[in-house]
């Protein structure tokens, strides 16, 4: 196994024995949980209308796609929650040298770090995926729809791990790493807020704002553009952490 | 004649291993060596151009106050810091053109142990081998043995939180040793341990130094006369002092009399060749070479100085270090 797989599956195993992270999945599934019934009792309701429009929203615009564009805007709160101990906690606790000095390199600490995180995101999205693909027994799903809104959400998960994991190795204390790592979130979230407000859709700013590259997902459009913007964003990030961790070697504390 | 109550202690003639006096006298090849290393942090030179060897077999004992340079010795050595010139070699390699060697060879323990609380000792200690490059069918007998060799059998299961001070050190010491490492590097592993936490510490530190070679840093004395080969002083970066630990001190004794006396009246005596005033009733003690402590006991209680207590003094490694950290003028190595 490689070191960047050995710290990933350590870091696992280290959220799986502490109360946050089962506590942290525990809302999060129960949240969106509630928001599944509530969009399923509302399609049910809506349900008898529709039928008679043409090409009338189906289950998947209406419940599954809902669902996952809502958990996408709950990963921006709840990705800097995961992401924040990796480095900050391991530099708090003065746990580092054991990582620093194992001959490990930089990148492959924060590899693992990041893979470690980005797994239990995942896990999460599984969990919530879960609930519209059980209607898959009861009715049609638009199964390429919900793929590509999935992979979407993979990405921006990634992009946002990413995002955790730089802004845990440059702050010193775990909360003030989830803080920067929302910050800079929501920064590259409503970045294009201004143009948007003046009508313009199409302009270089937009193309740097998070919603510009997730919202093709959601309506089943995979393109190579937006899965460049999101790789680019977490190979980035993951960069910076590297050398952060480099300047942190040569620190005296 | 009376007989006075005479107490001898002579720790220090205890000590199995030969003595190591000099660099150029080691025994064995050395398994480190600090070429001309200086390491400059937030503008200042931290340590100045060090050399220093360590052999496979031999505790080096690294003293030094508080700031003298110790913690960023140590984490160059243990691959956590470049040096900003010079070279820190492992077996005649560059540490830090091969860390995957750093990987293996070297086992740190900082002066906080980095410890994964909310794991269990033996959880902990299985991720360590592996970080340190233990192939995954040889961890469990990796594991199996250090907690053995660390006395943790009891507590392989118990979450670190949940551990006392002494065996949280414990599993400290036992994550630096666990991949069997040719180089351990112990950065006050005592520092908050009680007496008997300490004195039990010191027995694990001497054992690894019979197969490894083990550097020790510490401001505690008594710390590197139990545990030490050979000791290097550091201050303000610079190495000041490398000698034995425990210098020659046959001839020295420290010895406490009822009876005021002066300088004088101990070098009235054939067999003393000075003496100096320790405090009120103890002096320290130095005998002409070739002359035996016991003809000195009896030619005490023959003057009747009222002999209360007559040790082997270890000051001497004591005056030189104090000598060394009150002063910046480089003291003459032994």
């Amino acid at each position: 196994m490689s070191a960047t797989a050995l710290i990933a599956r350590h870091e696992w195993r280290r959220l799986a024995v502490q109360p946050f992270a089962w506590l942290l999945a525990a809302v999060v599934i129960a949240l969106m949980a509630w928001q599944y019934l509530l969009a399923l009792q509302g399609y049910l309701d809506l349900a008898p209308k529709l039928g008679g429009l043409k090409d009338a929203p189906g289950v998947t615009d209406l419940v599954a796609i809902p669902l996952l564009r809502s958990f996408g805007n709950l990963l921006v709160l709840l990705v800097p929650l995961i992401t924040m101990r990796t480095l900050a906690g391991e530099r708090g606790a003065q746990t580092l040298p054991l990582l620093l000095a194992s001959g490990v390199g930089n990148l492959r600490i924060v590899l693992g770090k990041y893979f470690g995180a980005l797994g239990f995101v995942l896990v999460l999205i599984t969990c919530v995926a879960l609930m519209p693909l059980a209607l898959a027994f009861g009715t049609t799903l638009d199964l390429g729809k919900i793929t590509a809104a999935l992979f979407g959400l993979a990405l921006f998960a990634a992009a946002l791990t990413a995002i955790g994991i730089v802004a845990s190795a440059w702050a010193a204390q775990p909360a003030l790493a989830a803080a920067i790592a929302l910050t800079i979130t929501l920064l590259l979230a409503v970045v294009d807020a201004g143009a948007r407000l003046q009508g313009i859709a199409n302009s270089g700013i937009n193309y740097l704002a998070l919603p510009t590259h997730l919202e093709p997902f959601f309506r089943g459009l995979v393109a190579s553009v937006d899965i460049v913007y999101f790789v680019l964003i977490a190979a980035v990030t993951l960069a910076l952490a590297a050398r952060r961790l480099d300047t942190l070697r040569s620190r005296s504390d | 004649m009376r007989r006075d109550r005479v107490l001898i202690t002579a720790l220090a003639l205890r000590r199995s291993k030969p003595e190591q006096s000099e660099f150029v006298s080691i025994p064995n090849p050395a398994i480190l060596a600090l070429d001309h290393v200086s390491r400059r942090l937030a503008g200042r030179e931290v340590v100045h151009d060090l050399n220093l060897n360590v052999s496979r077999g031999e505790v080096l004992g690294l003293l030094g106050v508080n700031g003298a340079g110790k913690t960023t010795t140590l984490r160059m050595i243990a691959g956590v810091l470049a040096p900003s010139t010079g070279a820190v070699r492992l077996d005649g390699a560059n540490l830090y053109e091969q860390p995957e060697r750093a990987r293996r060879c070297i086992g740190y323990l900082p002066e906080t142990p980095p410890l994964h609380q909310e794991l269990s000792t033996e959880e902990f200690l299985a991720f360590c081998a592996r970080l340190h490059g233990v192939a995954r069918k040889a961890v469990v007998a990796a594991v199996a043995r250090t907690l053995e060799r660390c006395e943790l059998g009891e507590v392989r299961r118990r979450p670190i939180a949940a551990l006392s001070k002494g065996f949280r050190q414990r599993v400290g010491l036992a994550q630096a040793i666990v991949h069997e490492p040719e180089l351990i590097v112990l950065d006050e592993p005592a520092s908050g341990l009680d007496p008997v936490q300490a004195m039990k510490l010191r027995e694990l530190v001497r054992g690894f130094g019979q197969d490894h070679a083990v550097i020790l840093s510490t401001h505690v004395l008594p710390d590197v006369s139990a545990c030490c080969d050979r000791v290097a002083i550091l201050h303000r970066g610079e190495l000041r002092y490398s000698g034995p630990a425990t210098p020659n001190v046959a001839n020295t004794l420290r010895v406490g009399v009822a009876r005021t006396t002066g300088a004088n009246d101990w070098e009235s005596l054939p067999m003393v060749a000075s003496a100096e005033a320790i405090d009120g009733i103890h002096w320290r003690v130095h005998l002409r070479p070739g002359v035996s402590i016991e003809a000195f006991a009896v030619a005490v209680v023959e003057r009747g100085l009222g002999l209360l207590e007559l040790r082997l003094d270890t000051a001497p490694l004591e005056s030189t270090f104090l000598a060394i950290a009150t002063a910046d003028a480089p003291a003459q190595a032994a």
